[in-house]
């Protein structure tokens, strides 16, 4: 007996330890090892998909059909817009769950419960800036206004159909369902909610015309102490910049006499502020920086303003080759895997859209209706201000406002984590907003330090963009256009339009904040109501063009107003606006725009600052050089440049590590005398000071000697070939530009990349956000055009889209990055990157009789009740 | 009461370790990997000795998941994904190798199920009265370990 029990606990060694070892987290593979049986782990997600499927979905009024083209792009034809929005839903699950979980955990600030602590900063950062309250009071404010706004109710009822869509897929989730991360996360996703709607779009605002601007002004400013030099190398307006709108063209203040998004409104201008000083007494230098290097440090999906950029133009129907408007947009985004958009088209009644959504939102964000077009770039003004409290120096839970000491309202925001418990957090209120310090963990210590930073962002209020953007999803004509973005109040974004009825136009449309007692460019302190932003500028007159007589509208993220002409100032930060430059000259000096023309731009790598600056180094050169064989060499590849970034020349390399060198040796003031942690100046003011041979910039203080331009100017090649030597290697004719800057497109989880590929562009149309990589020794480009499409408003059925990656978020999936190819595939002959066809075909019967002819259809679901 | 091993039979080894491959493959499509461990119990039942609850179990297992496996990387690119999963760990080109361990484990977790199936069996047996056995299962081809070990 003794001996069977020894056998049994000996034989019970065996399974233990397996279980333990199937089970147990092995480093990021918290599923533990048993995920890769055969079945009910990672091998079951590489099924192809069924061509025919029937898919319950309860709620549903009636049965909606979904055809796929050959991109996996679904077609959904349903009878009501509800059902159509459930299918939506659906799909936005099935293809992307993991995607959608992943950001707004991320922007809730609940990325700890996915990955474990070590994203505690993240969390933290997030848990300050509150974008989840945000979107949930912007939430309870539509279910108040459920009942007495239509249009409110409209988008409700949208958003209850998208998350009730999203929820039957997780109900029906199976293995081969289940996303791969799921299963290697060891994650079970909870069900998708109206607020998380609000909580992505809150972030998109966030990430997109959001930043600490304030902030590092503040620092650049206290730091550099002279508002000559700060305002000379940090100016708000960029030299040389061509705005946006051309004419500025405002309603009527009857019809619209409130703000955006039917926010208070003044319709004439505030008496300009003056600039307030920066005080070290405000916020001490030291906890600036520490807190910038936080804002720097934690993980920022959108790469906030190095990412910062879009494209967007519209040609009258007397430029246009075709007599109908044409409309081009790419917005410059994250280059992600999976990307951040899902392609759909959805007809029912009312309603007949297509182009690109987020997962998990309903609404299209980019594309066309069938009478409309529209597109987006972000406006950049600056409608984010901090002030710094006054604390109470006997009881730090209180600030001085409107004669009285307040209690701060302390939220708390304890962060769950996967491994480690919870942690606590709590984040200060003040009536101007979170004290974002707050995560600087710095509680408990003396008063100086007690968080009092609070943040007063517009994107943090009740805003409207999902009604906004539905509104715009299903508008008509220019009158529903306006109506539309009536309600986009969100920090602002230029909207271009064009109509088969002839009109192109473009709003920046937004909240534009009124300040009094302060400009709104560095923190200050405002202890009673009389400072702050007490109004807005009417919807009326916000920035706007219709129909300008030079024929087309572009904009690239530069300042869209020309401060002379129009009644308000609101300050940046703006693009550099390169590119803005850019795409003006080409439509200002083209006739007969045809749609090759504008697929062409958008490839366009010309960059216009090498342009403008080059020719002055070759000169410099040639007047100050020494004859260095090195140097001549890089001096020839320049000098016979187009100023084209392409891959197959040596010339775009130099450029690139020019443009450094000629700011590392010009801006020596804010190299040497000051903080090596400063930011360089743009380079437009690079360009301003060459060109006007600014001397006092141009000279090395450093030197004890006065240096002319021609010296700073053949100097600096000097520098640019010593880094070049140091990180490319010797062998100058490997110094390709593709050889160095290649496509990095990364998971949201870092499990997999699209892309490895040689790419064009820079600060150029065809923007490459990019950055420089030691360990691989290569420019990584992780950001650029996210989505691109050309449309022909007098042949809609045959617009043009191409985005970056491919409609599944499943790696194994034949459209997990198919798209990404045409988005890639540069033809050298035309000038142009592929595009797909975007198949816009207004019944199920149409789309039919066109796949007898075309077989593009894939596949096909019949959702039913 | 009659002991386990008067009610079930005993299979010589080639077929207990088919028997075992099509449990295992018919429990594996459950997607539950811990049910190698039933497989390995159930094949247990239907031997005497430890070791060919061991090896049978194992093998049978092996087999089991190799069928599945190659059904999957005909049809579900399963190479395709185990050659993503070693990329985690930074490796390319050893694809196989997940596969490999995979059915490894599968086959350990199937002959440690039937070496445990079988410590259990005979505990079982040895505390039921050995008078109530009646009809023992007469073995020809090999001893059982608990005779031969008493």
């Amino acid at each position: 007996m003794k001996r069977k029990i020894l056998n049994l606990g000996i034989s019970l060694v065996g399974p233990i330890a397996l279980i333990v070892m199937l089970t147990m987290p092995i480093g990021p593979l918290s599923g533990g090892l048993g995920i890769i049986a055969p079945t009910g782990g990672v091998f079951d997600v590489g099924y192809p998909e069924s061509a025919l499927q029937t898919i319950n979905l309860p709620g549903l009024d009636a049965n909606v059909e979904v055809r796929f083209d050959e991109w996996g792009i679904p077609h959904i034809y349903a009878d009501a817009v509800t059902d159509a929005y459930m299918a939506l839903g659906y799909l936005h699950a099935k293809e992307r769950l993991f995607q959608m979980v992943m950001q707004n955990y991320l922007a809730a600030g609940r990325i700890c419960e996915i990955v474990g602590s070590y994203a505690v900063s993240s969390d933290r950062y997030y848990r300050a800036i509150g974008l989840a309250r945000g979107a949930e009071e912007t939430y309870q404010w539509y279910l108040a206004n459920r009942d007495t706004n239509d249009d409110v109710a409209y988008v409700l009822d949208i958003i209850d159909a998208e998350v009730a869509g999203v929820n039957a897929f997780i109900d029906s989730m199976t293995s081969s369902t289940t996303p791969i991360e799921f299963k290697i996360l060891g994650f079970t996703p909870q069900y998708w909610r109206p607020v998380d709607v609000f909580i992505w779009t809150k972030m998109m605002s966030w990430s997109l015309v959001a930043g600490a601007d304030d902030l590092y002004r503040e620092y650049a400013r206290a730091t550099i102490a002279n508002n000559t030099m700060y305002d000379d190398l940090f100016p708000d307006l960029m030299p040389y910049n061509v705005p946006i709108m051309p004419e500025q063209h405002n309603l009527s203040l009857t019809e619209y006499p409130n703000s955006a998004g039917g926010f208070p409104a003044d319709p004439a201008p505030p008496p300009t502020a003056s600039r307030a000083s920066p005080s070290e007494d405000l916020i001490p230098t030291d906890k600036l920086k520490t807190l910038l290097s936080i804002i720097d440090d934690v993980i920022l999906p959108i790469e906030l303003r190095e990412a910062m950029g879009s494209n967007s133009w519209a040609v009258s129907s007397s430029l246009s080759e075709t007599g109908s408007p044409i409309l081009a947009n790419d917005p410059h985004l994250p280059l992600q895997a999976p990307s951040l958009w899902y392609e759909a088209h959805l007809v029912a009644p009312g309603t007949d859209v297509m182009g690109v959504s987020f997962p998990g939102i309903p609404g299209f964000v980019l594309g066309h209706g069938d009478h409309i077009a529209w597109g987006m770039t972000a406006a950049a003004y600056d409608v984010m201000d901090f002030f710094v409290e006054q604390v109470n120096p006997d009881n730090e839970s209180q600030y001085w406002y409107n004669g009285a000491w307040r209690e701060f309202e302390v939220v708390d925001e304890t962060i769950h984590t996967k491994d480690v418990g919870d942690i606590i957090f709590d984040v200060k209120w003040s009536v101007h907003g979170p004290c974002i310090d707050s995560v600087m963990g710095t509680y408990n210590l003396d008063s100086t330090e007690t968080p009092n930073i609070a943040m007063n962002w517009t994107g943090l209020d009740i805003t409207h963009e999902i009604l906004a953007l539905l509104l715009l999803n299903k508008a008509k004509n220019l009158e529903d256009y306006y109506d539309a973005l009536y309600w986009w109040d969100s920090p602002p974004h230029n909207f271009i339009y064009a109509d088969d009825e002839g009109h192109i136009a473009i709003t920046a449309a937004g909240r534009y904040p009124l300040r009094t007692g302060y400009i709104g460019d560095i923190p200050i302190q405002a202890l009673n109501d009389s400072v702050g932003m007490v109004s807005n500028i009417p919807y009326a007159y916000i920035p706007r063009s219709v129909d300008p007589a030079q024929g087309y509208l572009q904009s690239a993220n530069q300042r869209s107003y020309d401060p002379e002409t129009y009644g308000w100032d609101v300050i940046g930060p703006y693009a550099t606006g390169y590119r803005g430059r850019r795409i003006n000259y080409l439509l200002n000096t083209s006739s007969s725009i045809s749609m090759d023309d504008m697929k062409k731009w958008q490839a366009d790598s010309v960059d216009v600052s090498a342009q403008e600056i080059v020719p002055y180094v070759i000169d410099a050169w040639n007047a100050a050089g020494d004859g260095n064989a090195t140097v001549q060499l890089a001096v020839d590849w320049l000098s016979d440049w187009d100023f084209s970034m392409e891959t197959d020349i040596q010339a775009p390399t130099t450029w690139r590590f020019l443009v450094d060198a000629l700011k590392y040796e010009i801006f020596d003031e804010l190299r040497v005398t000051l903080d090596a942690n400063l930011r360089t100046p743009s380079t437009p003011v690079l360009e301003r000071v060459i060109k006007e041979n600014e001397a006092n910039y141009l000279d090395d203080h450093s030197t004890g000697e006065v240096e002319t331009r021609d010296e700073i100017l053949a100097q600096a090649l000097f520098r640019a070939l010593d880094e070049m030597v140091l990180k490319l290697g010797s062998n100058m004719t490997d110094w390709y530009y593709g050889n160095f800057h290649v496509t990095y497109f990364d998971h949201l989880a870092s499990l997999t990349v699209i892309g490895g590929d040689p790419h064009r562009g820079w600060n150029t149309l065809n923007r490459a956000v990019s950055y420089w990589d030691n360990d691989a020794g290569q420019w990584r480009v992780v950001a650029g055009p996210s989505w691109r499409m050309v449309i022909d408003m007098g042949d809609i059925e045959h617009a043009y889209g191409v985005y970056t990656g491919g409609q599944s978020g499943n790696m194994f999936s034949q459209h997990w990055d198919d798209i990404y190819d045409i988005w890639y595939a540069y033809d050298e002959e035309t000038e142009q990157y592929g595009y797909h066809l975007m198949r816009f075909y207004p019944t199920l019967t149409s789309l039919a009789i066109a796949d007898l002819s075309e077989h593009f259809v894939e596949r096909m679901i019949t959702f039913v009740p | 009461m009659r002991k386990l091993d008067d009610i079930f039979p005993h299979f010589n080894f080639p077929t207990l370790v088919l028997v075992l491959t099509v449990i295992a493959i018919a429990l594996q499509l459950s997607g539950a990997w811990v049910t190698m461990l039933i497989a390995g119990a159930l094949g247990a039942l239907l031997t005497r000795r430890h070791r060919s609850a061991f090896f049978a179990g194992f093998i049978g297992v092996a087999i089991a998941w190799t069928a599945i496996f190659v059904y999957l990387s005909l049809t579900a690119q399963a190479f395709v994904i185990a050659e993503f999963f070693i990329g985690l760990l930074g490796l390319t080109g050893l694809g196989w190798l997940v596969i490999v361990i995979s059915i490894l484990l599968g086959a350990l977790l199937g002959g440690f199920s039937g070496l445990l199936g079988r410590s259990v069996i005979e505990l079982v047996d040895e505390l039921i009265p050995a008078e109530a056995s009646s009809k023992a299962v007469p073995v020809q081809d090999e001893q059982p370990d608990s005779e031969s070990e008493e």
